[in-house]
């Protein structure tokens, strides 16, 4: 279990005070208003910003004294994910040893992995020769080989159009089932994972708001507020 | 109907094309008239090796202190960087003749270098004429630039890629390899030519420290053909040899690397996987300082002139700056208005009359014309120009007219992009409204180019006031411009009047390129 209590980040012109828990190996849907603070509380599980006080624990491990690198947390971003010198199958490889160096075993495991998102024969690709949607998938796929158990995913699907959309959160759900995952992601339009979600968080102000099954957040008496937070977000 | 007159911009097009061929005709009419070109032949391969020699060590040291400055920089953030960013910028605004002076002041036989070794006891027989001084003062001037261009280039890493360098923890190596090396490769090679022409075309830095016939540069050799051996055949052959030379440098620039336009962003702090790293931090204090102790004195070698401004302010110091002052207003004119035209032209090709390839070809005038040497154009222009007037009339109509031609480019890169936009924002609701010509210029076009053209004119200003190029040819007792005088007294070893007319030189220059870029950066 993913257990966030009292993290607390402050800056000049915004506070942040995270508290939640995610049950391990399920998908966690965040959503909330732009500016309200979902990116920054991905970013504080993975590790690039570290909360002045509270704990951060995932499976009773402590996750704050741990470097970006040693947490069992692999992340996809909206954009850049892929570094554009390196060819698809070398940006997944990327997930399971920087140097590139790669066993035979593990050739064929990305082999797999890129074969799983879709993306079977891409391995040679740059990513300037790939659309949107398959640099996603290429990023999907370097946080499964990663073989970490939690993934974070920060509006990984906003920048592609609606149909495009849904076949990467039905991607998702299916990858699910390949191996055991915590899954936590942000996204924009709740209604796509509405059916596949465990959970459905709602952040504003930097706070974790309301956190239930995505019925209970999406038909209950916030349904109002957060219909109007995410449209003018 | 008023459609029939031809576009200003096509009449600069025109007069622009005609001026250049023309030069170049008269050279060639000149080198032709007598069989020079094997007489010089000796001469000439000499100059050309070491021309090609000179330019190959400064690009390649230049390179070098560029490179590890700016991955030093790029991984430290200490008190006063915000300052160094700041300085490392302005290096490519000093004029020539001052880093001539620097290297004077600092390495020179009574320079403080000397009196350093002295006081240790080192015995100092280190003569800076030939390589060391044209190498220094290229690197001087080049060094801190190539830094400047790298970092930024390096600033615009996305930050996803710096945080998954932290989620993939990246060691030192890997940050280099896979974040760091890929931007600079983009880079050198675009840079590497660039700073290869300018010092292929150096004239101030080779004339005043290359201390020898042979070691010059072609622009020094046209100088000295034109200046001093009355020697038009030889000057028209290595004017036609240089310019032959820049032009397909040049094209070869421009079609080998072009490159988007970098856009100026302002980042959050982003922590870098490598700043910890030890042996990193050892080896970017190791060049910190070494760049500071190479940069620092040069950079602030003229303030020694502070006590003695006051001592040369005369009647010639004034006339010379009012010369200066004047040069640089007609130049920046031109410059503006050259590049007015041919900008709005470009437009019209582009928006208006849906011809991207004309559009093209006044885009690609300015930087042909960056590639003309000076010295090489004003040789066929003057040409031109002694049938008519006596030499000093040549250099007043020549001066401003070259130093306007040579920031017109610069002048052109700031006000096309924004041409466009006013096109883009208001180009229908004008059409509509039937306002067009100069109607369309006061009302649509002017408040968004006003900064930029203000910018551009201040830069042009700075360009020429400092400039110490063609005014070599033309400068003596009728014509004196500031960087001249420094140049006769550095001649006469008055370093301590050298150094306040350089620093004189350098507060125009350098206020009016803060100008320019405060201008340029204020929002529109």
């Amino acid at each position: 279990m993913l257990v966030i209590e009292d993290c607390r980040l402050t800056w000049p012109d915004f506070t942040a005070d995270y508290s939640m828990t995610v049950q391990t190996g399920a998908l966690c849907a965040i959503i909330g208003p732009s500016g309200g603070g979902k990116t920054t509380l991905l970013h504080m599980i993975a590790g690039f910003e570290i909360p002045e006080s509270g704990r951060l624990t995932f499976d009773g491990v402590d996750l704050l004294p741990l470097e970006p690198a040693k947490r069992p947390v692999a992340i996809v971003f909206q954009d850049h994910n892929l570094f554009p010198h390196l060819s698809a199958a070398q940006n997944v490889a990327l997930g399971i040893r920087p140097s590139l160096r790669m066993s035979e075993d593990e050739i064929r495991l990305i082999d797999e992995m890129l074969e799983a998102v879709g993306l079977k024969g891409f391995g040679g690709r740059k990513p300037g020769e790939m659309s949107g949607g398959q640099r996603q998938r290429v990023a999907l796929a370097r946080a499964l080989v990663s073989g970490r158990p939690m993934i974070l995913l920060d509006e990984p699907f906003s920048s592609l159009d609606p149909g495009l959309r849904r076949d990467m959160v039905q991607l998702v759900g299916d990858l699910r089932r390949r191996r055991p995952v915590t899954i936590l992601m942000t996204i924009h339009t709740p209604e796509d994972v509405a059916s596949l979600a465990d959970q459905m968080v709602f952040v504003a102000d930097g706070r974790v708001l309301a956190s239930d099954s995505p019925s209970a957040i999406l038909g209950g008496t916030l349904a109002s507020r957060i219909a109007a937070a995410v449209s003018d977000g | 109907m008023r459609g029939k007159l031809p576009h200003p911009g096509s009449l600069v097009a025109f007069a622009l094309l005609a001026l250049v061929a023309g030069g170049f005709v008269a050279l060639a009419a000149i080198g032709g008239e007598r069989p020079t070109l094997l007489s010089i032949g000796p001469y000439l391969w000499r100059v050309l090796a070491f021309s090609i020699v000179q330019a190959a060590l400064s690009t390649l040291l230049s390179l070098a202190l560029g490179l590890a400055l700016a991955l030093a920089l790029a991984r430290r953030r200490f008190p006063g960087r915000g300052m160094v960013l700041a300085l490392l910028g302005t290096t490519m605004v000093i004029p020539t003749i001052v880093a001539v002076f620097a290297v004077f002041a600092v390495y020179g036989r009574s320079g403080w270098a000397a009196e350093i070794a002295a006081l240790l006891g080192w015995n100092n027989s280190f003569s800076i004429f030939g390589y060391p001084g044209i190498l220094i003062a290229h690197v001087f001037l080049n060094g801190p630039f190539v830094a400047r261009i790298l970092l930024d280039a390096l600033s615009l890493v996305p930050a996803e890629h710096w945080r998954l360098a932290s989620a993939f923890g990246f060691s030192p190596a890997h940050v280099f390899r896979h974040l760091d090396w890929p931007v600079l490769r983009a880079e050198l090679p675009g840079l590497a030519g660039l700073v290869f022409l300018l010092c292929f075309k150096s004239f101030a830095i080779v004339l005043a420290l290359g201390g020898g016939p042979s070691r010059s540069t072609l622009e020094v050799a046209i100088y000295e053909a034109l200046k001093i051996d009355l020697d038009f055949g030889r000057a028209a052959w290595l004017s036609l040899i240089q310019l032959a030379i820049c032009l397909t440098l040049t094209g070869v620039l421009n079609w080998a690397f072009t490159r988007p336009p970098t856009a100026h962003t302002v980042r959050g702090l982003i922590r870098r996987p490598d700043a910890r790293s030890g042996a990193l931090q050892l080896l970017d204090a190791v060049i910190l300082t070494a760049a500071a102790l190479f940069i620092a004195p040069l950079a602030f070698s003229l303030l020694s002139g502070l006590n003695d401004i006051p001592d040369v302010v005369d009647a010639d110091l004034l006339r010379a700056f009012a010369t200066s002052m004047t040069i640089a207003v007609i130049a920046a004119m031109i410059a503006c208005l050259l590049a007015l035209a041919l900008a709005s032209a470009a437009r019209r090709w582009r928006v208006t009359l849906r011809s991207p390839r004309v559009a093209a070809f006044y885009d690609f005038l300015p930087n042909t014309l960056l590639a003309v040497p000076p010295f090489a154009l004003t040789a066929g222009l003057f040409l031109i120009l002694r049938r008519f007037v006596d030499p000093s009339a040549a250099g007043i109509i020549l001066l401003p007219l070259i130093n306007g031609l040579a920031a017109m480019p610069f002048a052109y890169r700031s006000l096309a992009p924004r041409l466009l936009t006013a096109e883009e924002r208001y180009g229908r609701v004008a059409a509509s409204l039937g306002v067009i010509g100069a109607n369309k210029l006061m009302i649509m076009d002017w408040p968004l180019i006003r900064r930029p053209l203000g910018a551009a004119f201040a830069l042009a200003m700075a360009l020429s006031f400092g400039d110490f190029g063609i005014i070599a040819l033309f400068g003596g007792q009728d014509l004196v411009t500031l960087p001249y005088l420094l140049f006769e007294r550095l001649g006469s070893y008055r370093l301590d009047e050298a150094a306040a007319i350089g620093l004189f030189i350098v507060l125009v220059a350098f206020t009016l390129a803060h100008m320019s870029g405060r201008l340029s950066h204020a929002g529109d």
